[in-house]
């Protein structure tokens, strides 16, 4: 039986400052291993949590999250915390743009303040070229009725005049494409939202619990091998991002993923000035995507750290191009320091667009393959996924992200990049 | 991760190579060799061109885990000449 | 106002003026801001930024959490620089933090005076109705620390690559001892130290080293090193390892401005950071006046600078005694020595009863409960610890507290390397490390003077042989200190339950043992967790002040021993390092220095209005042929047809092919084959990435039979040689094939038009007369000209008659102004791209990654070809499906709509399905209207098909007609002339 946090809200706290010891209750609570359950979903990263959430909310099944480590201590927690839906192919931007959706409400839904600030994400164009490529993409999401802008540098000036876009620059901005409610999300916060809400519906999550085989019978599966023991499933969900070839390998099934690493990193907190999200992509492999935080750090990414590794530790030489390119953007932050830098693994996939699929047995399903951009999924990634599981029939929202496609050729290459991660 | 050591070049700073891709066991279908990748957390074969120096091709087996390089040399098997 | 002038290791006479929050005080030369603030009398330094509280300078270290100054004038100004790290010159003006109006009297302090209201996970219970966004800008209002710079006056950074044989991180005493050490072994030696002097707490500790004063030997090792060349950098950061390089960084005067960036590969690393003073949590900790023990003794000792008038010691070990000696003897009245130990624990009963002598009450098997006072210190409330309910209160101005040193390992652990739980000396200490690195002195448990010498000497030893030197590094340095600690675990001192909020942890997030009460409360058990939960650790010292602290009172409240419960993993840098010298040289112009054709001069001074193009830069237009882009491309355009023009193709990429294997190579390249060209012919070729899609398209030129120049698209040169490379050598064999990048050896002339062969002519003179008749389509003679190799080719992308010159760079301006004389003036991008989509040419537009042969309507190459790269995957399915999309040429309806590249295509009863895009558009002047290429489904690619092209983000909707994608001289008369 769940012990229940109390609702949150500004009389929730209020209360608590009366109510002593004991008003606060853990988030989630870490409920004894059952021997068996409907459903085992292997992660408690952003995708397995809200999964597991929409599994016991939306299909009544009794759901355990299994994880090596901690709740929320991989990408769910490493990223830059950007959402959006900008995106080129039908089949990506309709389901980034159900996640948006989500994000809006999702808060209210949680009951747990998820931070989502919709403060526009913007992507610098540096050429007509650019500004060809951007048109394409915010036409093709207007038709999706998503909304999305192409500025001039005037209309630039007037959106984010901190930007200063007429500035002499190696690459002088031309204009830009603009989506308003992308934004950032407190990413933390996403994991210990879904978590909470899980856990408040009956579902156990289990942490420092590795899963390291699969029990089957012919072509179904019949429950995990773990730390802790075996637990019988009737379906089993691995959402382990960053691990995913691992998983291929445990199955027996090669996987068109390749593990890397990117790297995020934080200035000291200054007082805000930037209040949107800016892309920055120029000539000569730079790359740089520049947010402020609400605590007031410039918080920053780029590229890949360029190949496979596990290692969480990001190369300095990475980082030294990030923030070339976020002082070329702001010089005049030049003098405000980096405090930290992280990094997550990433499962990069061969055409850069997830897959959420059924594998091997009849009842394994893999959500995997989020490359850089799985934050932002996770809302519409745990229903849809949820659906997939508790059903067996993958929703037309994910319907594209079949593991097939790269045999028959339906690829979801949005930068035409082709079957390698760190092409420049 | 450690430095690598080109064949021709000597032990080098990472920045001076590019990182091609994971290879996978010799054979295998054409779709295979594309799209099939070998990933492993502790051993990973893969190609390196040492771009900022001699531009070999490289053929590197690492351990993505620690960063370790275990092996180095010329893709084809070859040798400096 | 003149003081007495201070004395003090690091300070002189000279006097400096400066300000601080608009008020002028007088310092001395080698002062840092907190050392003469702090000499002024000056306690409150900010304000914290969550809860406003006041704050005075708690560390003499680049720790500092509180005192953080914005330095300089709006907008130039440079905030949150450290305090105790900062030299003042003359002139500096400087300001406190987070308060507004004024430091004393600040409006946000009163509106978040509930205290313990905005606890940990605070935001995340409320603001949820209606949404985030509606209380979003207040919130931010009230964020981060210092103002943030809206312009900067920054130099240029230096960035200076150094090789060695051992590095040693720390000058302190271990690191000294350790670097004299690899040098007399005779290794090539660098030591970098963060601080602007050298001696660690030597700078204040008594002690004797080799029978002489410890800060005499500190001199004499410094000599030594220099005799023995030793690279010494003071003021220097280790920040980072990546790579096998170390990466320090140098901000002389604790202020950006000279910076520099030192990138160091070393054969082994000595860390030999010593350790981290930290505090212990009482009640109201964070009081202006409570400061770390040791940095009262810095500032005493370096700057000659009292924190105190009177003060009450706090600490659980021996080295208190010593050090309460040393301030008494600097003129500190010590009103009391608290110390959590009980009596038979002390081991320095000498000091202690000095101390007595001296009047100071000693008091065993106490703890300070709480710091008094409204703005600062005014008392401490002391009780014993059997019974903390009868306190006594001793007046004071300050709290000099020490709960032990947590060692700096930081940096030298993040690749590799285990630490561990070292209950002796309080802290996590260095265990097995990778074989390159050698930690010493206190990061190595190392407690006391003697000990850290004997250990890093033999650090230093193992380092340098490891690093391949021989000699002798002579016998370790004896050394006699303060005493070991004698350590023994207090974290915090008992207080009731709603005082624990105002017992802080982390000074800079404002975190206290409520939130971390708070946080497990809620089931935040793990030390990641409560990081992530309370900010713990998030500031500018990551944590090295009280990461351990936290850890501690975590341990506590879980009932688990501290060993189990850990620290939290510490991320790069070790210390904030400023963007600026981040970026180093790659700022401004050299952010990416632009590559330039052998013609760009000529291009600047002739009105070209110039492009980046990648890397390179590329005349887009020239000013003397239109007002704007489009004007002008348009004229130009307009001339090249009707007589004749020239442009610089040099950016175009070429690979010269050679060796007996060239041509059967190249065959397995290319869709097509290469060695069906005869040598002196060139031939249109296309070649495909592994997956099947079109990667490139250029000319093959064949030289001869076993040589031939492939061009590529401007820019993909280095790309295509990285892929004929790979073929090469991973699927090949390797063997007789040369592949050579010859992109800047050749420069390009493309000359276009009627007139270009007559114009050509006159300019290349007789020799060339023969075989410029005879050139066909396709063909390309090779000769000179000036001296010079040039080769000319026939071949066309604009569809008129036109021929390329490959010439030497060093005829190429001869060349171009012999031309430009014949009549044939330049023209730009614009123009060649208005010529290329009358002609349906294509371009990256097309050729963008996601396009098969058969979306651009090379079947007949496909089916002509050879087993090739990417040849394999062409078969899926989904590529020939009739959702493909299918190359077309694309008119407006009516003749006269302008449509655009990006507009996306629907039929009119499905408006809202993209069934493909346009992908070039040019206003055509030799059509009088708009025609475009574009990609659209296969179902809907018969000429003749009527569209729709969607541009809701720009121009609106245009009723368009699919047209054949060659617009103009279909049967290319003009290119045959």
């Amino acid at each position: 039986m769940s012990i229940a946090t109390p609702r949150y809200s500004a009389w929730s706290l209020l209360r608590a400052r009366f109510a002593g010891d004991g008003y606060w209750r853990p988030l989630w609570t870490g409920r004894r291993l059952q021997s068996s359950y409907d459903v085992v979903v292997v992660g408690a990263g952003g995708h397995g949590l809200a999964t597991a959430y929409h599994l016991a909310r939306d299909h009544g099944l009794r759901v355990a999250v299994l994880e090596k480590r901690l709740v929320g201590y991989g990408n769910v927690g490493r990223n830059t915390t950007i959402v959006r839906s900008n995106y080129l192919l039908p089949e990506n931007h309709y389901f980034y743009e159900d996640s948006l959706r989500r994000w809006e409400t999702l808060s209210r839904d949680l009951n747990y303040n998820v931070m989502y600030s919709p403060r526009g994400v913007v992507d610098l164009a540096l050429s007509d070229d650019d500004l060809a490529g951007m048109a394409r993409r915010g036409n093709a999401m207007r038709l999706a009725g998503i909304d999305c802008e192409l500025l001039d540098l005037g209309a630039l000036e007037r959106f984010c005049p901190e930007l200063e876009p007429r500035r002499e620059r190696r690459f002088p901005i031309v204009g830009a494409l603009v989506q308003r409610r992308g934004g950032t999300v407190r990413h933390d916060a996403v994991a210990w939202g879904y978590a909470r809400a899980a856990s408040a519906l009956g579902v156990d999550i289990i942490e420092d619990c590795e899963v390291t085989g699969v029990h089957s019978t012919g072509s179904v599966a019949t429950g995990v091998e773990t730390s802790r023991g075996r637990v019988r499933a009737e379906r089993i969900l691995f959402a382990t991002a960053g691990h995913t070839g691992l998983i291929g390998r445990m199955l027996g099934v090669p996987l068109p993923v390749e593990t890397h690493l990117l790297q995020a990193m934080v200035s000291e907190p200054i007082k805000p000035f930037l209040h949107t999200v800016v892309v920055y992509v120029f000539p000569g492999h730079g790359e740089t995507y520049i947010c402020q935080s609400d605590r007031g750090g410039l918080v920053m990414g780029g590229h890949l750290d360029g190949f496979p590794s596990y290692t969480r530790e990001g190369r300095w030489d990475r980082l030294e191009e990030v923030v070339e390119g976020a002082v070329e953007l702001f010089p005049s932050v030049g003098g405000v320091r980096i405090l930290r830098q992280w990094a997550g693994t990433n499962d990069m996939t061969m055409d850069g667009s997830p897959i959420i699929d059924r594998l091997r047995y009849d009842n394994v399903y893999v959500n995997a393959g989020w490359c850089y951009g799985g934050f932002k999924a996770i809302p519409a990634s745990g229903a849809a996924c949820a659906t997939l599981v508790a059903t067996g029939t993958a929703p037309d929202l994910i319907r594209g992200f079949r593991l097939s496609r790269f045999a028959t050729g339906h690829l979801l290459d949005e930068r035409g990049g082709g079957p390698f991660p760190v092409r420049l | 991760m450690t430095r690598l050591i080109c064949p021709f070049c000597g032990p080098r700073h990472l920045r001076e190579f590019e990182f091609h891709k994971t290879v996978a066991a010799e054979g295998g279908s054409a779709f295979a060799r594309v799209y099939e990748r070998v990933d492993s957390a502790e051993l990973s074969i893969e190609h390196w061109q040492h771009v900022g120096g001699c531009r070999g091709w490289l053929l590197v087996r690492r351990n993505p885990s620690t960063g370790a390089v275990t092996d180095c040399q010329l893709v084809g098997g070859g040798e400096p000449a | 106002m003149s003081a007495p002038t201070r004395r003090g290791s690091r300070v002189r006479e000279e006097t400096v003026r400066f300000t601080f929050d608009g008020r002028e005080y007088l310092g001395q030369r080698g002062d840092t801001a907190a050392s003469a603030l702090l000499a002024a009398g000056v306690r409150r330094f900010g304000r914290s930024v969550k809860y406003r509280r006041l704050r005075g300078v708690l560390t003499a270290s680049a720790e500092e959490p509180n005192a953080l100054l914005t330095v300089g004038r709006t907008p130039a100004v440079i905030p949150n620089v450290v305090a105790p790290q900062l030299e003042i010159v003359e002139g500096l003006e400087l300001r406190s933090q987070n308060r507004w109006p004024s430091l004393d009297l600040d409006v946000a302090s009163l509106l978040q005076a509930g205290g313990g209201f905005f606890g940990a996970g605070f935001y995340y219970k409320t603001f949820i109705w209606p949404s985030w966004r509606t209380y979003e800008s207040m919130i931010r209002s009230l964020a981060g620390l210092g103002e943030a710079p809206r312009a900067s006056e920054l130099g240029e950074v230096a960035v200076e690559h150094l090789h060695c044989d051992v590095l040693v991180a720390g000058a302190g005493p271990a690191g000294l001892a350790a670097a004299r050490a690899a040098a007399r072994a005779g290794a090539r030696v660098v030591l970098c130290e963060r601080d602007p002097a050298c001696g660690g707490e030597l700078e204040f500790e008594t002690g004797r080293i080799d029978g002489r004063e410890a800060r005499d030997w500190v001199g004499s090792v410094l000599a030594e090193l220099k005799s023995l060349g030793v690279r010494v950098l003071t003021g220097t950061t280790l920040v980072a390892a990546s790579g096998g390089e170390m990466i320090a960084h140098a901000e002389p005067g604790g202020l950006p401005g000279r910076n520099t960036m030192h990138k160091i590969v070393p054969r082994t690393l000595v860390v030999a950071m010593g350790a981290v003073e930290r505090p212990i949590a009482f009640t109201a900790n964070d009081l202006p006046g409570v400061m770390l023990l040791g940095a009262a003794e810095r500032y005493l000792a370096c700057y000659g600078a009292r924190a105190a008038a009177s003060a009450v010691i706090f600490a659980n070990h021996d080295r208190a005694y010593p050090a309460a000696l040393r301030l008494a003897d600097g003129g500190i009245r010590i009103a009391a020595l608290v110390d959590t130990r009980a009596e038979p624990e002390i081991g320095v009963p000498a000091a202690r009863d000095a101390l007595r002598l001296a009047g100071v009450r000693c008091l065993a098997a106490h703890a300070v409960l709480a710091a008094h006072g409204g703005r600062q210190v005014s008392g401490a409330t002391i009780a014993p610890l059997a019974d903390p309910a009868r306190p006594m209160t001793i007046a004071c101005d300050a709290i000099l507290v020490s709960g032990g040193w947590s060692p700096a390992l930081h940096a030298g652990v993040q690749e590799g390397g285990q630490r561990e739980f070292d209950p002796l000396a309080g802290g996590f200490v260095a265990r097995a490390q990778p074989e390159w690195r050698f930690v010493a002195g206190a990061a190595n448990g190392a407690l006391e003077l003697g000990a850290v010498l004997v250990d890093a000497h033999a650090a230093g030893e193992r380092a340098a042989r490891r690093a391949g030197a021989s000699g002798s590094a002579g016998r370790a340095p004896a050394g006699e200190g303060d005493a070991a600690p004698g350590w023994r675990p207090f974290w915090r001192s008992p207080a009731p339950r709603a005082d624990e909020k105002r017992q802080f942890i982390d000074w800079q997030n404002d975190v206290t043992v409520a939130d971390i009460r708070q946080s497990l409360a809620e089931g935040f058990r793990d030390i990641e967790h409560l990081k992530r939960y309370t900010a713990l650790g998030f500031g500018g010292d990551q944590g090295r002040l009280g990461g351990l602290l936290g850890a501690a009172v975590l341990a506590e409240l879980r009932g688990e021993p501290l060993a189990e419960v850990g620290t939290s993993r510490l991320r790069p840098p070790f210390h904030p390092v400023t963007m600026r010298s981040l970026a180093g040289l790659r700022a401004g112009a050299a952010l990416r220095p632009a590559r330039c054709t052998p013609l760009h001069a000529w291009h600047e001074s002739h009105g070209a209005v110039l492009e980046s193009m990648g890397l390179w830069m590329r005349p887009r237009y020239y000013r003397a042929n239109g007002v704007d882009s489009f004007a002008a491309g348009i004229a130009e355009a307009r001339r090249v047809r009707e007589s004749g023009g020239i442009a610089d193709g040099s950016t175009l990429g070429k690979i010269e092919v050679a060796g007996p294997e060239a041509a059967a190579f190249l065959d397995a390249m290319y869709l097509t084959r290469a060695s069906t060209i005869k040598p002196g012919r060139a031939k249109y070729m296309v070649n495909l990435r592994e997956d099947g899609l079109v990667l490139d398209d250029g000319l093959v030129l064949r030289v001869a039979d076993d040589r031939f120049i492939a061009t590529t698209s401007s820019g993909h040169g280095l790309h295509m040689l990285s892929h004929f490379e790979h073929y090469r050598d991973a699927e090949w064999g390797g063997r007789g094939v040369t592949l050579t990048d010859v992109t800047e050896a050749w420069a390009a002339i493309v000359v276009a038009g009627p007139r270009s062969r007559d114009a050509l002519g006159a300019v290349l003179g007789a020799p060339w007369q023969v075989p410029l008749a005879a050139l066909r389509h396709m063909d390309f003679a090779r000769g000179s000209y000036a001296g010079h190799d040039l080769t000319v080719l026939r071949a066309s992308f604009s569809g008129e008659l036109a021929f390329e010159l490959h010439c030497r760079p060093a005829i190429a301006l001869a060349l171009w102004e012999a031309l430009i004389a014949a009549g044939l003036p330049p023209y730009g991008l614009e123009a060649l791209d208005i010529l290329r989509v009358e002609k349906g040419y294509l371009t990256t537009a097309e050729i963008n990654g996601q396009t098969t042969p058969y979306d651009l309507g090379m079947e007949s190459l496909v089916k002509l070809g050879n087993p090739c790269v990417g040849r394999e995957l062409l078969g899926r399915e989904a590529f020939h499906e009739p959702s493909r999309p299918r190359l077309v040429g694309l008119r407006a309806a009516d003749g006269r709509g302008r449509f655009l590249a990006g507009a996306q295509l629907v039929v009119p009863d499905a408006p809202s399905r993209p069934l493909g895009h346009v992908t070039s558009t040019v206003y055509s002047p030799a059509l009088g209207e708009w025609i475009g290429l574009a990609l659209v489904a296969r179902s809907h690619a018969a000429d003749g098909t009527p569209l729709l092209a969607r541009d809701p983000v720009r121009d609106g909707d245009v009723t368009v007609r699919v047209v054949p994608t060659v617009h103009f001289d279909p049967s290319a008369e003009r290119m045959k002339a």
